[in-house]
């Protein structure tokens, strides 16, 4: 369990985090989402204790991170894909991370193994691409079978089998009962992983929900198209919905959902040729909750007439 | 805000991790700072650096040996004392010390500070932990350059008197060998603070080099009075102080040693408030 209380950190005038509250339940993957300079990237270093809060408190499992003793072996994290010495070999970053956490050498090849670099293991990294040093990354996040893990923008220089199979990994992750939370700008990137969302702006939380509450409540309404359409109308005015004519076949029906719909025409005995549920897309939502928060905008070009 | 509920779940039943003792925190982190320094090449690369500044002044030396001993009697009486700790010792100190400045200076330029605060976030066990492992290559490596060097004098100079040879047997050379690593020690703490305080491998390498090699020839051009004060109190010069041997300088062995020992408080302590309050990036 994740829980920051109140956390407001200013870099001078700047004000990156403001009174931020949240918490990330185990069994779940979490997504921290937010534009650009909306201080996720701020929130996990001060959760993992690299910067100090101005005000507030971050928690994991009751305590903060820096009172943790062997922490690799409770908590795995990853900030930076480039944060490791260039000069140093794979096997020996890994090594020396687990040597201070009293973690075995055979967990650091079991690890470079399962995340694919075994055969690269005694490369330096600085030879290393964005995709490999991610890996590297993750492996080191894993080192101590943890049980709360924290990954900024992971999928970042991964390439499509690698991103199916951070995706897998961070799913058996949440399933074996730990608490994932991963940041990312992208709402088409979380949309398949995670089960839960942290959206903020500004430093400020935006919305704290599941992905799948999101998606029922951004959902707007259901296009029906059937031959009978003003008998299947009639019989979900009764059941309480709203229904307005497109086409002799077609209308929108609001305030029952599709699979109510279906249900209703089977028991008139009404055929129905098509349901189609009609909302905000994801990414629609997040953009139009973010859209006052972001930092940095481009100017849109117009054509000259 | 857009607040909803969510389905609760069971937190995971891990077993607690077993309790660690604070020493045992220690002894960890010192053994993993040991290991960064063994995977590094450039670590290898500053201690070759170290035996090259000593067979170099071995070189001076034979060659000094040769000009001393195709001299006259009288000409041979006004010879500087051959004492290749002082030639080579600075350079061997600046070496040893940028082992010391880089082990937390690379970490904040490739970002590794980050996986290392992670693995070990108590801020003080870790720069502990470098200093430890800094003032252990610095002691070990003086220690032995100091030796070889030594070892060289002694081959070198044979049964030639003094003023050239400045000790009556090699036995004699032993305090200021010791004293020699002992300074090693202290200016590869030293340079660990520069890192932390400086967080750039340049800045500290220059300032170190500032301190250990520039700063004892500077000090020459001060007035004699300034020159002794300031002369006395620099990192290479602690060393005949320490070992009580036959120098101009001002300081007593006990007066060197408090010296010293002021050089490690004050470079801990910077490194500590600034390790400790400044944020990681």
């Amino acid at each position: 369990m994740i829980l920051v209380r109140k956390l407001t950190k200013r870099y001078g005038q700047t004000l990156a985090l403001d009174n931020l509250s949240f918490e990330v339940r185990p069994g779940a993957v979490t997504g921290f989402l937010g534009p650009n300079g909306a201080g996720k990237s701020t929130a996990l270093r001060i959760i993992l204790g690299l910067h100090h809060p101005t005000s507030g408190e971050a928690l994991i499992g009751g305590r903060r991170y820096d009172r943790i003793r062997h922490p690799m072996r409770e908590v795995g994290a990853v900030l930076d894909a480039n944060a490791a010495h260039p000069g140093r070999s794979a096997v020996h970053h890994l090594a020396c991370l687990a040597r201070s956490n009293r973690i075995g050498r055979a967990r650091v090849r079991a690890v470079l193994d399962q995340v694919g670099l075994a055969d690269v293991a005694h490369k330096r990294v600085g030879g290393f691409s964005l995709g490999m040093r991610q890996r590297l990354g993750i492996a080191a996040a894993l080192l101590g079978d943890p049980a709360v893990v924290l990954l900024d923008e992971p999928i970042n220089g991964l390439d499509a089998t690698g991103i199916r199979w951070i995706r897998s990994a961070l799913r058996t992750l949440a399933a074996e009962g730990r608490t994932v939370l991963l940041s990312s700008h992208l709402m088409s990137e979380m949309a398949l992983t995670v089960d839960d969302v942290l959206i903020i702006g500004r430093g400020r939380l935006l919305a704290e929900t599941s992905m799948t509450e999101m998606r029922d409540r951004f959902e707007r309404d259901v296009l029906v198209r059937s031959p009978r359409a003003a008998d299947l109308a009639a019989v979900l005015t009764g059941l309480g919905a709203s229904v307005t004519a497109v086409e002799t076949d077609t209308f929108v029906a609001a305030g029952v959902d599709a699979p109510a719909i279906a249900a209703a025409a089977a028991a008139a005995a009404i055929p129905v040729h098509g349901l189609t549920s009609r909302g905000a897309t994801l990414e629609d939502v997040y953009l139009q909750m973010t859209g006052e928060a972001v930092e940095y905008r481009s100017t849109e070009r117009t054509a000259q007439s | 805000m857009t607040t909803m509920t969510r389905p609760g779940t069971a937190d995971s039943s891990r077993a607690p991790a077993p309790a660690v003792r604070r020493s045992q925190l220690w002894r960890d982190a010192v053994a993993a700072e040991w290991l960064k320094l063994r995977t590094l090449r450039s670590t290898y690369a500053f201690l070759a650096g170290g035996a090259a500044a000593t067979l170099l002044g071995m070189l001076i030396l034979f060659l000094l040996v040769g000009s001393f001993d195709g001299a006259s009697a009288a000409e041979q009486a006004n010879y500087e004392t051959a004492d290749l700790t002082v030639v080579v010792m600075p350079f061997v100190t600046f070496f040893l010390a940028s082992i010391a400045a880089m082990s937390i200076t690379t970490e904040f330029t490739t970002g590794s500070i980050g996986p290392g605060l992670l693995a070990v976030p108590q801020r003080r066990i870790l720069l502990g932990a470098k200093a430890t492992t800094a003032a252990a290559v610095g002691l070990i490596g003086g220690l032995l350059f100091a030796l070889l060097a030594l070892a060289g004098a002694t081959l070198l100079l044979g049964d030639r008197p003094a003023p050239l040879n400045p000790w009556p047997s090699w036995t004699h050379a032993l305090p200021t060998v010791a004293c020699a690593a002992l300074v090693v020690m202290v200016t590869s703490i030293v340079a660990l603070g520069l890192g932390v305080v400086l967080r750039s491998t340049a800045s500290a390498l220059v300032t170190l080099g500032g301190l250990v090699l520039v700063a004892p020839v500077f000090a020459h051009f001060l007035p004699t009075t300034w020159h002794l004060r300031f002369a006395s109190v620099l990192l290479p010069n602690l060393t005949p102080q320490l070992a009580g041997a036959d120098h101009p300088y001002l300081l007593s062995p006990a007066g060197a040693l408090v010296m010293l020992l002021a050089y490690v408080g004050v470079a801990l302590g910077a490194g500590l408030i600034a390790f400790g309050r400044r944020d990681a990036t």
